[in-house]
């Protein structure tokens, strides 16, 4: 297994609400115009708080300073796995799952604090640019390490690596924080690039205007429904989650869905905002999932994390980790 | 490939004149002459001779994105269309009565999760299997490879979760691919491997090229590379591929994978599609976005593989297919060589073909040689004209080679006429040459050498130091008058004239012998002139009758001798008057200069000193004798000067073999490329200072290597020996010796070292005679000589088929067999295997035989030696 380490240096902040249309501007030239800036990592995710933006240093200098943008001190750097080989098994354990217990456990024994972005295409495991060192260490023993400089990959050894690090703590991992799962059913989805113009104004809808007069806020909330809607463009590739009745409003054939036409139900982590210095919060969820065999996205936010499931396999899912919870207690 | 707006092209793989364009639907159009019946009024015209037409039009597939033509025969019209969404289509063109497309058309084949379609490859051999590239997935495979023949979905997938998306009949929907690769990666395009066609795959993954062999998926080579779009394979050179990214292409060797072997020049803009021509060795064709030029690399000379030192020899060049519009694609022709069509944004299309770079080729025998495309054309000389136009120099130097010019080192004169004797210049020049020998000969048997270094360095230089001039006043011979005509002595000038060839050796300065040798010749006015000068006006009169009573002769000879004959000296006289001006009508400078003379004040004789139609000779000849002290040195430097920029080889007369001869004929070469004239020219210069200018030894050595460029080696051989008895210091060293196997000493040296065995190993053996040791053992330890392979003997024995040479006394006239047997007996051996012998042996040997005549010894000696087959192209 490969684990590139990307060059991208990317910046997670958090817009609130209220304060959104003073960067519509810069996020609509980030998300509809990239050949206008030199961005190459955009995701806007939009939950009930707020929107949780993650973007590069060339496309953060797209947004203005405001008192509604906060932002995590931290630099971030995205790492993503890549099978080495054509070996991988038949059964695929998609997505999160698959790296649960090779790179984010492992970092969770560390005390590394990780950030996860999944997308379409793949899944992101964002590090602190301070933790690399560590992160490399830790990896090393399980993947080729691979830096990605200009665009070539090339090997990145871990030198400067020694003693001094703390011994990692094989402990089971109780599920500390509450966990919520909403009503609504989400798609995993993505687009043509080619096609993104004719859906551009639909999509501007979505992100920026789901709050205005069509559902009240209160209103979903109370019927179980949430408020989530993802976009991310990386690299070229483009990348939505959004809930079934969002899906609805695109023409035929535009949304790229899949043979079985899957949905996803989400579980909500956190009551309290996580804040970024806790560690082991993926892996709480994660591990149980892995073990169980079940595919799952994972979306952090600045607030909250937000994993997804199989519509089908929801019940199983929340009781392995009702047990995980118990278990903890 | 196409980003589904622009129109790509695609060639029908096996109808020459049919292709597809594609955008949003797929046009078929067949192309033929524009002339023909064939071609209805809505042909389009795509060049000069070309159109197309139409045929039929596919607009089932709105969302394509690549498109790849079936490869088999039947059925012909059968295209796979890959989607935005990632399923594949198949589709036909015009053929809708076709059973055998019927099946097959409409099959579609879907991925797991949709992404966009990158690319498709049809496998070349088992034409049912169809590669598709897809974008990457997080949880799926990007390289699917679809049987087409498969008829329904497998089992595998439960059927609940099959919710297809509107299509009702599933029996042509199939989602099981037959092989998956590539997880979490995505596919830019992918390309077959002709050398195994049903096992490997290259595929442009996400950020390496990765080789799959389907035997072993879970095995595959890969390299970490950004350039993954566009993999395509030399269809001449199955290792060599080609794969770009933005603006630049890499060629790599897939023996030789771990990195590019090159990248071509980047281009400003990013590239949309990098494709071989089909009909010719390496060479690729290359377009960026928004473009209107092609660019083209010529590989065809570039070594695969080859070390990293050195630097890749590939042409580029750009053409341009259509003067504005830019293009959008374009496709090789199939089958016509260097034949493309192009299509531009608004689906203009134009049929071109690229011209082959000419390569030339001079042979060193004037003939001419081009190649174009897969021509060869050869340029002969029209002979019939060569005979009228003036020969090029390289012609008469090798025609001159083959007489022998300047060869001739006894009568030095002849060599013009070896020359072909038609040009005056060289005439002059050996004529010159050839007094300048005389005159040192006599020098030598009179042993005054003091004058000897003098003589070969021109009349510039005698005239120079000219003393003790004296001046006498002549009556006209056969005339009783006396003239005022002085005229100027002295041994320099004299000895200038001798140079000259108007008087001969010696203190008799009489010109008849000379006179006499021009009547013969027949140069009757050159005579008259002489005799004139020399103040003998009966004489000229007599030789004026003389010509014009001769064969051929000239009647108004005697008219010039009867104005000659009314000579009066009287300054006025109608006489004087009226051949002052008359005499430039005439036509023959010499019978000018005559009449110039007769009425120019003394020393002032401008009329015949700057006639340029009369030789130098006579006119330095008339100078020494008519211009006084401070008017000679004057005009023979400016003469000099004159000869020296014009390059004129009469004015060694006056350089001699000097730094000045060397500058005017370095202006001579540079004029007529002669340097077979300069070569044999200066080897006579005896000082040595002229044969070390390195521009003699530049004309020396390039003339070596004309001879040896036609094949004239011996005589180059010749010429070496002619250069050697002239320039001692040109004699070549000894360059090659043999050395003893067991002790390392060189036998020729210890050899030498004997003096009265002889002068170098080559006579080892040659003297057959009873009362000297044959040398057949190494004169240092007394061990053997090897064997000659052939004849198992000694070396040193001498070649027993020449029995003539045992009884030749080594110092008897070494005639050509007696050279040709020494060289028998040489020493001769193969540098590969090492085997070897008599030379003769080995010469017989190989005239029949291309491998080593050691038994189980396989090298083919003769062909390694590649001057060994030419022939030389001159007799000895």
């Amino acid at each position: 297994m490969e684990l590139h380490i990307l060059e991208h240096s990317l910046k997670v902040a958090s817009i609130a609400k209220e304060g959104i249309q003073i960067c519509t501007h810069g996020l609509i030239k980030l998300a509809f115009l990239p050949s206008k800036t030199r961005c190459k990592f955009f995701s806007l995710t939009e939950t009930p708080e707020d929107y949780t933006i993650i973007v590069d240093e060339d496309g953060f200098k797209e947004l203005p300073e405001s008192e509604y943008l906060s932002v995590a001190d931290a630099t971030w750097l995205a790492l993503n796995v890549v099978s080495g080989g054509g070996s991988a098994t038949s059964s695929q354990p998609i997505g999160v799952t698959k790296i649960a217990k090779s790179v984010i456990a492992p970092l969770a024994d560390h005390n590394i604090s990780v950030f996860m972005l999944s997308t379409y295409q793949t899944d992101f495991i964002l590090v602190r640019e301070r933790d690399l060192p560590m992160v490399m260490h830790t990896l090393s023993s399980e993947f080729t390490l691979l830096r990605v400089v200009n665009g070539e990959a090339v090997a990145a050894n871990s030198t400067g690596v020694t003693n001094g690090f703390v011994k990692p703590k094989l402990v089971p991992r109780p599920i500390i924080h509450p966990l919520s799962s909403p009503s609504n059913m989400f798609c995993v989805t993505s687009l043509d690039p080619d096609t993104l113009p004719s859906v551009a104004t639909l999509l501007m809808d979505v992100m920026f205007y789901s709050g205005g007069a069509k559902e009240a806020a209160g209103q979903s909330e109370d019927s179980g429904h949430i408020r989530f809607f993802s976009f991310s463009l990386i690299e070229g590739y483009i990348s939505l989650v959004m809930d079934e009745q969002t899906t609805r409003r695109f023409p035929n054939n535009v949304l790229f869905t899949s043979a079985s036409g899957e949905l996803w139900k989400m579980v909500r982590i956190g009551g309290q905002p996580l804040g970024f210095d806790e560690c082991g919060i993926v892996a709480q969820i994660s591990e149980p999932l892995a073990t169980a065999d079940i595919p799952a996205y994972y979306i952090s936010t600045f607030k909250f994390d937000h994993a997804l499931v199989p519509e089908e396999n929801i019940q199983s899912v929340i009781g392995a980790l009702r047990t995980n919870e118990s278990t903890g207690q | 490939m196409s980003s589904g707006y622009k129109p790509d092209i695609l060639w029908s793989p096996h109808h020459a004149d049919r292709y597809v364009i594609c955008d949003t639907e797929l046009s078929l159009y067949r192309i033929g002459p524009s002339g023909s019946s064939e071609t209805k009024a809505g042909a389009l015209q795509l060049s000069e001779e070309t159109a197309a037409t139409l045929l039929a039009i596919n607009s089932d597939t709105p969302f394509m994105k690549c498109v790849a033509w079936y490869p088999k025969h039947e059925p012909e019209c059968l295209l796979a269309v890959g989607h935005t969404n990632g399923r594949v289509v198949l589709t036909s063109l015009g053929q809708s009565h076709n059973s055998k497309s019927k099946d097959l058309a409409g099959k579609e084949f879907v991925p797991k999760h949709a992404r966009q379609c990158n690319t498709l490859a049809w496998n070349p051999v088992d034409s049912n299997w169809l590669a598709a590239g897809l974008d990457k997935h997080r949880a799926d495979f990007s390289v699917l490879i679809w049987d087409i023949s498969s008829k329904f979905s497998p089992e595998a997938v439960p059927a609940e979760k099959v919710r297809l998306s509107g299509d009702a009949d599933s029996g042509l929907l199939v989602t099981k691919p037959l092989y998956e690769l590539g997880q979490n990666d995505a596919c830019l395009s992918l390309c077959w491997l002709p050398r195994d066609h049903q096992k490997l795959l290259l595929a442009g993954m996400h950020r390496n090229l990765a080789i799959f062999d389907l035997r072993n998926t879970s095995q595959k080579t890969f390299v970490n590379t950004k350039a993954i779009q566009g993999v395509t394979v030399d269809p001449h050179f199955q290792d060599r591929v080609a794969s770009y990214f933005e603006g630049q292409v890499a060629i790599w060797d897939l023996r030789k994978f771990e990195k590019p072997v090159f990248t071509l020049n980047e281009q400003p803009k990013p590239l949309t599609k990098v494709a071989w021509c089909p009909t010719r060795m390496g060479l690729l064709a290359t377009l960026t976005r928004d473009s209107n030029i092609i660019r083209l690399y010529d590989m065809q000379h570039t070594p695969m593989p080859f070390g990293d030192e050195v630097e890749p020899t590939i042409m580029e060049r750009g053409v341009q297919p259509c003067s504005e519009s830019i293009i959008s694609s374009f496709a090789w022709h199939p089958s016509a060589q260097n034949r493309m069509v192009v299509v531009s944004p608004s689906r203009v299309m134009n049929d071109f073909t690229l011209f082959e770079r000419i390569s030339l080729a001079w042979s060193s025998t004037t003939s001419l040689m081009w190649a174009c495309g897969r021509h060869l054309y050869e340029c002969a000389e029209d002979s019939g004209q060569a005979a009228e136009a003036e020969k090029d120099i390289a012609t008469k130097m090798r025609e001159r080679a083959q007489s022998r010019y300047g060869h001739d080192t006894v009568q030095v004169w002849r060599n013009h006429v070896l020359a072909g004797g038609d040009d005056p210049q060289l005439r002059s020049l050996w004529y010159t040459l050839h007094f300048m020998k005389q005159y040192t000969e006599n020098v030598e048997q009179k042993q005054q050498s003091n004058k000897q270094s003098l003589i070969y360095s021109g009349i510039k230089n005698i005239v120079k130091s000219s003393s003790g001039t004296t001046e006498t006043r002549r009556c006209w011979s056969g005339s009783d008058r006396q003239t005022d005509v002085p005229r100027f002595h002295s041994e320099e000038r004299s000895l200038a004239l001798q140079l000259c060839g108007w008087i001969s050796q010696g203190p008799d300065t009489d010109v008849e012998p000379f006179l006499k040798s021009l009547e013969q010749e027949g140069e009757w006015e050159r005579a008259a002139a002489v005799a004139l000068f020399n103040l003998d006006i009966r004489r000229a009169i007599q030789i004026l009758n003389k010509g014009a009573s001769s064969e051929k002769g000239d009647l108004n000879l005697n008219v010039v001798a009867m104005a000659l004959s009314g000579y009066t000296d009287e300054k006025n006289s109608l006489w004087r008057e009226m051949c002052s001006s008359l005499r430039l009508q005439l036509k023959k400078p010499y019978l000018c200069i005559m009449f110039a003379f007769l009425t120019s004040e003394p020393g002032a004789y401008d009329g015949v000193l700057y006639e340029s139609r009369v030789a130098v000779r006579d006119r330095v000849a008339f100078a020494c004798m008519f211009l006084n002290d401070a008017q000679l040195p004057r005009y023979i430097d400016k003469l000099t000067n004159e000869m020296k920029e014009a390059g004129n080889l009469e004015g060694i007369l006056l350089t001699g073999l000097t730094k000045d001869g060397v500058d005017l004929m370095e202006s001579y070469v540079d004029r007529t490329g002669d340097v077979q004239t300069a070569s044999f020219c200066m080897l006579k210069g005896s000082p040595g200072e002229v044969l070390k200018d390195p521009r003699v030894q530049c004309w020396i050595e390039n003339y070596r290597n004309l001879l040896d460029a036609w094949r004239f080696w011996h005589k180059r051989a010749e010429f070496d020996i002619h250069r050697s008895k002239l320039d001692p210091s040109s004699k070549p060293l000894a360059q090659v010796f043999v050395s003893c196997n067991f002790c390392g000493k060189s036998i020729s040296y210890s050899c030498s070292a004997m003096p009265h065995q002889g002068r170098g190993f080559s006579q080892y053996g040659v003297s057959g005679s009873p009362t000297k040791s044959k040398v057949t053992s190494c004169p240092g330890c007394r061990k053997p000589l090897p064997r000659c392979a052939l004849c198992l003997m000694n070396m040193g024995t001498p070649v027993s088929s020449c029995p003539g040479t045992g009884k030749a006394d080594e110092k008897a006239d070494l005639t050509r067999d007696k050279k040709l047997a020494q060289f028998n007996n040489w020493f001769t051996w193969c540098h590969n295997c090492r085997h070897g012998g008599h030379a003769g042996h080995m010469l017989s040997w190989f005239r029949d035989h291309s491998e080593c005549p050691v038994s189980a010894c396989t090298c083919k000696c003769m062909q390694l030696d590649t001057t060994g087959n030419l022939v030389p192209s001159d007799s000895v």
